[in-house]
C-alpha cells in the first residue's frame, strides 16, 4: 500500500488580479521511495508540496479528488489532526531557509523548541538530540552554531540547519523543497546519503523538489516533470537524462558543462501545447 | 458610467503601472480589495468613518447646544420626544453632547497618533539599527517608561503639568510611545542584517538614508497595526483622566467626563452614564476591528510570497 | 600569475567574527589576484568563507589581518562613495536582496540618488533594457517578479553606478536551469560589452568552468588550491579536497 496518494490535486489562488491556477490536476502515488519533482520556476512544485500539508495561505484553495496519507484522508482531516501530522509524521524543508528561520532566535533554541514542546523531553535530552542532528548534516563547530543567530550562518549552513530541524522528529514522509541548492557537492553528497539511509532503513517516503536535473537523476527513484501546474512527464530517474519530452530535453540543454564551449547557453522554447 | 468605472478598475489593477503614482494606487487598491473581504474589519472601518463624520458635522447633526443648560428638562429618560438619548442633570441633550464629544475624542486620538508612534518609531529604529551602547541606553529609557502603569504615569504627568486637554494628550503621548519603540526595534533587528540593507549600504548610503528609506518602511506596518489596536486604550485613558477630573474640564462634553458626571445617579437615571459609555465602547471596538483587518493587509509576511 | 596588472589583490586576508564572545575565524590568510577584465571563481565547502571574502572586500565583514587592494590602492575604511562606484555585489538570494516595499524603479534609482547623478528616468530605462527586462516592469514590486526576474533587477542595480568590478555570490543557485542559463548568458554579455571584472562564488563547477578563467578552491577558511580553467577541465588537481570536489561533480562533465 502506498504511503501517500494524491488524485487530481488542484491549487488555485483567487487573487484581486484574477484566478491563478498554480497546480492543475496533479496525481501521483508515493511509496517508501525517493520521488523527485522538477520543473521550471513557477511550475507549481512548491505549491504541490505545501498542499500535501494543507499549508496554503488564503486566498489559496486546495481541491483534490482524494489525498490520503497512510490510510488517513487528508482532505477530510480537521485542522487539529493536520497539526498533529505536520512536523511529526510529515515534515517539509522549506525552500528559503532565511525566510523560514526566526532571525532573532538562536539556532539551538529553534532546534530544541519542537522537541521540548511536542515531545516534552528534558532540556538536556533535547540539547543532545539537536547536537546530534547538526552533526549528522556535517556542521563543523556544532557548539558555536547552536548559539548562533541565523544571520551568522553561511547560506549552506542555514539550509542544513533546516534539514536537521525537520529530521529530528523522525517523520514518515519528508517533503524537501530545494534542500541542497546552496550546498557544495561534497557536503551535498553527505546530506543526500543521510536522506537515502532514512528511506532505505526506516522506510521514510521522500518527495525531493529540485531544479537540479542531474542531481535528481542521480539521487531519486522516480521523477515527475512539471510545467505550468501539470505533470508533463513521469519517468524513472535513471532515464531522466535521456528524456523524450521536449520540455525536459530543453531544461537539460540549458545546463553548462565542465569543458564545454563558452558560447551562450541555449534557452528554453516553451510550447503552449505542453500545458494542455 | 459603467464604462468609466470598468476602465478605472482595470487601470487600478494594471500589472505594469506606467508611473510611480499609478503603482502606489494599484498597491493601495489591491490592499483595499483584500481588506474588503474581511467583514469585521469593514465594520471597524465604518465605525471609524462614522466617528469622523460625526465630529465634522456635529453642529449640523446636533439638535441642541451641548453646553447650554435647560434646568426645566433635567434627567429626561431616553425616548422622550426631542431627546432620544435623554438629558443629563443640567437638562442638556445627551445625544448632542456625544456628537460634540466625538470631536474631542478624535482630537485626542489624532494628536496621540501624530506624536507617540513617531517618537517610538525613531527611537526603536535607531536603537535596533546601531545596536551596542546606543541600543542599551535607549532601551533602558524605554524600560523605565514601561515599568509604570500607563494611567498612573499619565496621572503623575498631569499632576505636574496641570489639568486640561492638551496636557492630557501630552501625558498620554509621553506614556504610550515605549511599546512602539519596542515593536520598531524588534522589526529593525529582523531586517538590519538582510541582504537588501547590505546592498544599499554598499551603494554608499549613510545611516540616515538607510533608516528612513529602508528600515522604517518595514517597521511601519507593525507600528500602524499596533496604533489602531492601542487607540481604544488611548480613548479609555483620556476618558479616565476626564473621569478623574484631570483631563478635559467641565462643561466640555468629553465622554469620560460625562460618565463621571452620571455616576452619581447611575441607579435611578442609568442613561446619563451609560450613553457615553456605549459611545466609548463602540469606538474602541471599531478601532480594534480595524486594526485586526489592517494586520491582514499590511503584514509584510502575508503579501508577496 | 605575475600578469600586467592585478585589479583586485588580496594578501593574507583573515576575517574573524566575534559572535557572542566566541571568535569565529571565517577566513584565514587567503591571498588571490584577479587581473583586469578577468573572471575569477571561488569554490569550496559550505561555510568555508567564500561569501565572507566578498563581504570583506565590500567592508561588510571585520578584517582582522591582511590587505585588500583595488587597482593597486589599498581600500579605505569605511569604503566611501568612490568605492561603491567601482565595486558592486550581487547577492545569492534574489528573494532576500530586493527591498520588499520598493518598486523596481526605486531600487534602481536609489544608487543614482545617493551619488547625486541626474537623468534618472532615462538611466533606469536603459538599465532595465540592458538586463533584458521589459520597461513595463519599472513600477512593479519584487513580489510581482519571478526569481530570475528579481536576479536581473539585482544585477541591474549593481550596474547602475557603472562599476568595473562585480562580486557575484552564487548568482544562480536559487534559479532553475532555464533561468540560470538566461542569467549566465546575460552576465557573459555584459562582461564582454563593458569589460567587467568578475569575482564569482559558486558551488557548481560547471557554472564556474563556464564563466571563469581561474578558480580558487577553499576549505574551512583556507585557500586549498588555485586552478586554471584548463587544469579544472582536465582534472589536474594537486590536493585531495579539490579532487574530491571534482569527483563529486562527475555528472557535470561534457558527455564521454
Ligand atoms: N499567494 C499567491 N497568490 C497568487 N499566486 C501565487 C501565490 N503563491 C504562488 N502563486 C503562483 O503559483 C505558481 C506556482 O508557484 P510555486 O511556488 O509552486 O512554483 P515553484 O515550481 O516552486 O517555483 P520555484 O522553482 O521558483 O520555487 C506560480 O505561478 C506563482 O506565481
Ligand atoms: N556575522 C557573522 N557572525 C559570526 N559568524 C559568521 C558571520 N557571518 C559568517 N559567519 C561564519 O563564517 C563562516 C564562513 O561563512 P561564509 O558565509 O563566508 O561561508 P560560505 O563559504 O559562503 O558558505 P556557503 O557556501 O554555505 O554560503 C561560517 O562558519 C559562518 O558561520
Ligand atoms: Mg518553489
Ligand atoms: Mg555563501
Amino acid at each position: 500500500m502506498s504511503l501517500l496518494s494524491v488524485k487530481n490535486l488542484q491549487v488555485t489562488f483567487n487573487t484581486e488580479a484574477g484566478l491563478v491556477e498554480a497546480v492543475r490536476g496533479v496525481s501521483f502515488e508515493l511509496g517508501r521511495e525517493r520521488l523527485g519533482i522538477v520543473g521550471e520556476s513557477g511550475s507549481g512544485k512548491t505549491m504541490t508540496g505545501r498542499a500535501v500539508l494543507r499549508l496554503i495561505r488564503p486566498p489559496g484553495r486546495i481541491m483534490a479528488d482524494a489525498m490520503t496519507f497512510d490510510g488517513q484522508d487528508l482532505m477530510a482531516a480537521s485542522e487539529a489532526q493536520m497539526r498533529a501530522l505536520r512536523g511529526r509524521r510529515i515534515a517539509m524543508v522549506m525552500q528559503d531557509p532565511k525566510f523560514s528561520l526566526n532571525p532573532v532566535m538562536r539556532v539551538g533554541a529553534q532546534l530544541m523548541e519542537g522537541l521540548r514542546q511536542r515531545d516534552h523531553v528534558s532540556r538536556a535530552v533535547a540539547y543532545a538530540k539537536a547536537v546530534a542532528a547538526l552533526d549528522a548534516v556535517q556542521i563543523r563547530d556544532v557548539d558555536r552554531v547552536m548559539e548562533a543567530y541565523p544571520h551568522e550562518l553561511s547560506g549552506g549552513m542555514g539550509q542544513r540547519v533546516m534539514i536537521a530541524m525537520m529530521l529530528i522528529p523522525n517523520p514518515d514522509l519528508l517533503i524537501a523543497d530545494e534542500p541542497t541548492s546552496a550546498l557544495d557537492v561534497t557536503v551535498q553528497a553527505e546530506v543526500l546519503s543521510i536522506l537515502d539511509a532514512l528511506v532505505r532503513d526506516r522506510g521514510m517516503g521522500l518527495i525531493f523538489i529540485s531544479h537540479d536535473l542531474r542531481l535528481v537523476a542521480r539521487f531519486c527513484d522516480r521523477v515527475l516533470v512539471m510545467y505550468k501546474g501539470r505533470i508533463v512527464e513521469e519517468i524513472a530517474a535513471k532515464d531522466l537524462l535521456h528524456a523524450r519530452h521536449p520540455y525536459t530535453q530543453g531544461l537539460l540543454n540549458c545546463l553548462p558543462r565542465i569543458g564545454g564551449t563558452r558560447g551562450p547557453l541555449p534557452g528554453l522554447d516553451r510550447n503552449a501545447e505542453w500545458a494542455m | 458610467m459603467t464604462m468609466a468605472s470598468s476602465s478605472w478598475s482595470t487601470w487600478l489593477r494594471e500589472p505594469n503601472p506606467a508611473s510611480r503614482l499609478q503603482s502606489r494606487l494599484v498597491q493601495a487598491w489591491l490592499s483595499w480589495l483584500r481588506f474588503r473581504r474581511n467583514p469585521l474589519a469593514m465594520i471597524g472601518l465604518a465605525i471609524s468613518v462614522a466617528l469622523v463624520l460625526m465630529s465634522i458635522f456635529a453642529p449640523l447633526l446636533a439638535p441642541y447646544d451641548p453646553i447650554a443648560q435647560a434646568l426645566g428638562n433635567r434627567l429626561l429618560p431616553p425616548g422622550t420626544p426631542g431627546h432620544w438619548m435623554g438629558t443629563d442633570d443640567f437638562g442638556r441633550d445627551i445625544w448632542s453632547r456625544i456628537l460634540f464629544g466625538s470631536r474631542i475624542t478624535l482630537y485626542i486620538v489624532l494628536l496621540v497618533i501624530l506624536t507617540a508612534p513617531v517618537v517610538g518609531l525613531i527611537i526603536g529604529t535607531v536603537a535596533g539599527y546601531f545596536g551596542g551602547w546606543i541600543d542599551q541606553v535607549l532601551m533602558r529609557i524605554t524600560d523605565i517608561f514601561l515599568a509604570f502603569p500607563k494611567l498612573i504615569l499619565a496621572l503623575a504627568l498631569v499632576a505636574v503639568l496641570g489639568p486640561g486637554m492638551v496636557n492630557a494628550v501630552l501625558a498620554i503621548a509621553l506614556t504610550s510611545w515605549p511599546p512602539y519603540a519596542r515593536v520598531a526595534r524588534a522589526e529593525t533587528l529582523t531586517v538590519r542584517n538582510s541582504d537588501y540593507i547590505a546592498a544599499v549600504k554598499l551603494q554608499g548610503a549613510g545611516a540616515m538614508r538607510v533608516i528612513l528609506g529602508h528600515v522604517m518602511p518595514m517597521c511601519l506596518p507593525s507600528v500602524i497595526i499596533r496604533v489602531t489596536l492601542d487607540m481604544a486604550g488611548v480613548i479609555l485613558t483620556a476618558a479616565g483622566l476626564g473621569f478623574l477630573g484631570l483631563g478635559v474640564q467641565p462643561p466640555m462634553p468629553e465622554w469620560g467626563l460625562m460618565i463621571s458626571a452620571g455616576r452619581k445617579f447611575l441607579f435611578e437615571q442609568w442613561w446619563v452614564a451609560t450613553m457615553p459609555g456605549l459611545a466609548i465602547f463602540i469606538v474602541s471596538l471599531g478601532f480594534n476591528l480595524l486594526g485586526d483587518g489592517l494586520r491582514d493587509v499590511l503584514d509584510p509576511r502575508s503579501s508577496g510570497r | 600569475m605575475g600578469d600586467v596588472m592585478a585589479l583586485i589583490e588580496i594578501e593574507n586576508l583573515s576575517v574573524t567574527f566575534n559572535a557572542n564572545g566566541r571568535r569565529v575565524r571565517a577566513v584565514e590568510a587567503v591571498s588571490l589576484k584577479v587581473g583586469e577584465k578577468a573572471s575569477f571563481g571561488l569554490v569550496g565547502e559550505s561555510g568555508s568563507g567564500k561569501s565572507t571574502i566578498l563581504r570583506a572586500i565590500c567592508g561588510l565583514a571585520p578584517v582582522s589581518a591582511g590587505r585588500i587592494r583595488i587597482g593597486g590602492e589599498a581600500v579605505q575604511s569605511p569604503r566611501g562613495k568612490a568605492f561603491s562606484a567601482q565595486v558592486q555585489m550581487v547577492f545569492q538570494d534574489p528573494y532576500a536582496s530586493l527591498h520588499p516595499r520598493h518598486t523596481v524603479d526605486r531600487t534602481l534609482s536609489e544608487p543614482l540618488a545617493i551619488h547625486g547623478i541626474g537623468d534618472r528616468d532615462a538611466r533606469v530605462m536603459t538599465a532595465l533594457t540592458d538586463v533584458g527586462l521589459p520597461t513595463s516592469f519599472r513600477f512593479r514590486y519584487p513580489h510581482q517578479l519571478s526569481g530570475g526576474q528579481r536576479q536581473r533587477v539585482a544585477i541591474a542595480r549593481a550596474l547602475m553606478l557603472k562599476p568595473q568590478i562585480l562580486l557575484l555570490d552564487e548568482p544562480t543557485s536559487a534559479l532553475d536551469a532555464s533561468v540560470q542559463a538566461e542569467v549566465l548568458n546575460l552576465l557573459m554579455r555584459l562582461r564582454e560589452e563593458r569589460g567587467l571584472t568578475f569575482l564569482m562564488v559558486s558551488h557548481d563547477l560547471a557554472v564556474i568552468d563556464h564563466m571563469c578563467d581561474r578558480v580558487l578552491v577553499m576549505q574551512n577558511g583556507r585557500a586549498v588550491e588555485e586552478l586554471s580553467r584548463t587544469a579544472l577541465a582536465s582534472a589536474q588537481m594537486q590536493t585531495d579536497y579539490a579532487r574530491s570536489l571534482f569527483a563529486a561533480s562527475a555528472d557535470r562533465m561534457l558527455e564521454g
